[in-house]
């Protein structure tokens, strides 16, 4: 008796059993109904755009749903990691490659996408059609390793320039500036004619020291061989070219920052500059759009942070490899996921989404016809990649060893340059010793 | 004293029933904490199928030897002591204190009790939401009411001591309700009988809270210090939705989990480090171990004496 009603319910639990392994093989037919997970992070413009992407490519693809899922750029490599573990994602939103181990660090941990790869939880794309779309120093820089392509890098944004409102400059008769004196001036007189001089998106912690990384490039153009420096010993963040840095950070946080910015949200903030409530907006090329949807017609330009005394030296643009595409290794749903990257791939499409988001595109064919486009076509030519793409702080290193501006009052505790530089060295310092 | 469950086979039948049960806190709960104190001595990133070797006690090193990160490390272990005392310490008094306003028969109690309760519903993304809206410095209701005294403030945003004295006020905002309900529900099972008899012996108001609620209230006292002990040694979500990771204001619970994640270096390509939040995590565990177990002996003491 005990048997006959066990056996059925034995025979249900391994059909389902066999049925799930199944389920997880990584072939799908043409016609089958797939879901393919998407993972983006929060950036209103290209949200906007992937969620007519998505409508598109699923009317051409019935059989396929896509289900997208938007997080927090803070929180992309936490839920990445989580999802990928649990098998829970096919297509995901990962950051051009950087922060390599060099050489000269020592003890140092590997990147979070080092780590994913060297746990095979990210397909190998070599050899895949629609790398050809892209240029090939993109694809090696931004999305290899090991010799294999992991990624699609979808392009080059920029993080040390400022928006600046037209109107404003010009009912004040300020000339834009290119000197770090003349950015002075010019907030002075924007704070004497009662506008505020500049905002960022201090609430999302980030935007306030990334909005000075201008400051820093002017100070050392070639950011590759500052991280070298500082591991080497041979730079340090309180000698005196650093100093000089340190004192203009403290007027960029203290006196040139809109009082109440910490609690403006990174999402936020160009709308607050588009709506003329401040003079100019320290921050990333890929706010443009945003700024142009939170009011049309509005003038705005966007110049190199002017953060050195010499206006040769303010001709550079800082920045990274933005958002790319990766695939889960283990996804049950390859030939969507394939599909998905190849139609996102296609020259038109990559074109549309160029002028959707403001990348400095990877597709030599694509071009930035916005008015972003115009703007930093100056200085595209000095183009480099920023120190947070090459820093990783030696181990053993205290909480200050970074060149940030957000160490000032208000948005933190130090006052006092000379102070504060060397508080930032000894932290590193005992980095470098420990490791030693 | 020992139950009789019968004889021969049936007198497993209640370990039989028990068995699902431990199953499960094994599983949810002990084996998860083992597991930590395994990867503690690992290089473990969390990573699924990424490669565990054997670190030993390197991890307890780098977290308390190692340059100045093992000094910041301290500074949030000394943070999160700060934390919790505080936090206790407000969320008692005021909990008891509002307890007995809210345990008076009078009209309109029903009312404050669900009111004070409240924000012991919503999640801990929503409390931090809504403070983080109330507490915008550019015009947000806070900001206004200051304005009204010609003061202003960055709020959250900016002195770390301004930003976790608001994390602390918030805590206890949110969680203020169940200490409240604690004592409620102890002060019910006071008989009235003895506080009429010391009404008649001209016992007065603070004389009656001493020498009879007081003591009677000594199993939810117990309670209520474990708990709010325990809770706020532990806290590390509402930092997360308020402040972030920012130097100044992390306690210990925050920390393991932006170690654990990659969320400390400020880039996006930081490294998960789960054997070394791990290690973190058993240091943690070892100063609630501590703390509770120290508070627990001395609460039964006490109790042991008043209650018998």
């Amino acid at each position: 008796m005990r048997k006959s009603k066990l056996f059925p319910i034995v025979a249900i639990i391994i059909f389902t059993i066999l049925l799930s392994a199944c389920g997880g093989s990584g072939d799908q037919k043409a016609d089958e109904n797939v879901t393919l997970r998407v993972l983006v992070h929060q950036n209103p413009p290209m949200v906007a755009f992937m969620e007519t992407f998505n409508q598109q490519f699923t009317e051409r693809h019935p059989n396929i749903t896509v289900d997208m899922s938007v997080v927090n750029a803070n929180d992309l490599s936490t839920v990445s990691q989580t999802r990928l573990s649990a098998n829970d994602i096919d297509v995901l939103d990962i950051f051009g490659f950087a922060n390599g181990a060099q050489p000269y660090m020592k003890m140092v941990e590997p990147p979070n996408w080092q780590q994913l790869i060297d746990a095979n939880l990210l397909m190998d794309l070599t050899g895949q059609d629609f790398l050809a779309n892209y240029d090939n120093n993109t694809i090696n820089d931004a999305g290899s390793y090991n010799g294999k392509v992991y990624a699609i890098n979808l392009g080059r944004v920029i993080y040390s320039g400022i928006y600046y409102n037209k109107q404003l400059f010009e009912q004040n008769s300020i000339a834009i500036p290119t000197t770090w004196p003349e950015l002075v001036a010019a907030c002075e007189a924007l704070e004497a004619g009662g506008t505020p001089c500049m905002t960022a998106g201090g609430a999302d912690g980030w935007p306030i020291f990334v909005g000075a990384y201008g400051l820093l490039g002017a100070m050392y153009p070639d950011q590759a061989e500052l991280v070298k420096g500082l591991w080497e010993g041979t730079i340090k963040w309180n000698d005196a070219k650093s100093l000089e840095m340190w004192t203009k950070m403290q007027i960029y946080a203290r006196d040139m920052m809109e009082e109440g910015a910490s609690g403006v949200a990174g999402d936020a903030a160009p709308g607050r500059f588009a709506s003329g409530a401040v003079a100019m907006f320290p921050g990333g090329s890929w706010y443009a759009p945003s700024i142009e949807a939170a009011q049309p017609g509005f003038e705005w330009g966007y110049i190199p942070f002017p953060g050195s005394d010499v206006a040769a030296d303010n001709q550079y643009w800082f920045g990274k490899y933005d958002q790319g595409w990766a695939i889960a290794a283990n996804t049950p749903n390859k030939d969507a996921a394939l599909l998905y990257l190849k139609e996102f791939s296609d020259p038109a499409n990559y074109q549309a989404f160029v002028d959707a988001v403001g990348f400095i595109p990877t597709q030599p064919t694509a071009k930035l016809n916005t008015q972003l486009g115009t703007e930093i076509a100056p200085f595209l030519a000095n183009f480099q990649v920023g120190f947070e793409q090459y820093w990783i702080a030696p181990k053993g290193a205290g909480q200050f060893a970074n060149p940030w501006a957000s160490y000032f009052q208000p948005f933190g505790t130090d006052d006092d340059p000379q102070v504060l530089a060397d508080k930032v060295q000894a932290d590193l310092q005992a980095g470098l010793d420990a490791v030693k | 004293m020992y139950y009789q469950f019968g004889s021969k086979k049936t007198k497993w039948l209640p370990y039989l029933l028990l068995l699902p049960g431990l199953l499960f806190y094994f599983i949810i709960s002990l084996g998860p904490s083992i597991a930590t104190a395994f990867y503690s001595l690992t290089d473990a990133t969390g990573i699924k199928g990424a490669t565990v070797n054997w670190v030993g006690l390197a991890n307890y090193r780098e977290f308390l030897f190692m340059g100045r990160a093992s000094a910041d490390n301290l500074a949030a272990l000394q943070r999160t002591l700060i934390f919790c005392f505080a936090v206790t310490l407000i969320q008692f008094t005021l909990g008891l204190f509002i307890a007995l306003l809210v345990n008076q028969k009078l009209k309109g109690t029903n009312l404050f009790r669900t009111i004070y309760f409240m924000p012991v519903i919503l999640g801990a993304v929503i409390q931090g939401l809504m403070w983080r809206l109330f507490l915008y410095p550019l015009g947000g209701p806070a900001s206004k009411l200051l304005a009204l005294f010609g003061l202003s403030s960055e709020f959250l945003g900016g002195q770390p001591s301004e930003a976790f004295a608001w994390v602390i006020f918030i805590l206890i905002w949110a969680n203020m309700g169940t200490t409240m309900m604690i004592f409620i529900a102890g002060l019910q099972t006071i008989p009235s009988e003895m506080y009429e008899a010391a009404t008649i012996d001209g016992a007065s108001t603070w004389q009656v809270f001493r020498n009879i609620t007081w003591p009677l209230l000594t199993p939810s006292v117990n309670t209520n210090l474990l708990l709010n002990i325990i809770g706020s040694l532990q806290a590390w979500q509402l930092f997360l939705v308020l402040v972030g990771y920012r130097n100044g204001t992390q306690v210990l619970g925050y920390l393991i989990y932006a170690t654990g994640f990659g969320q400390t270096s400020g880039s996006t390509s930081s490294s998960f480090r789960q054997g070394y939040a791990a290690a973190a995590s058993i240091i943690l565990f070892l100063l609630v171990l501590v703390i509770g177990m120290s508070v627990q002996y001395i609460l039964q003491r006490r109790e042991r004496r008043i209650l018998g």
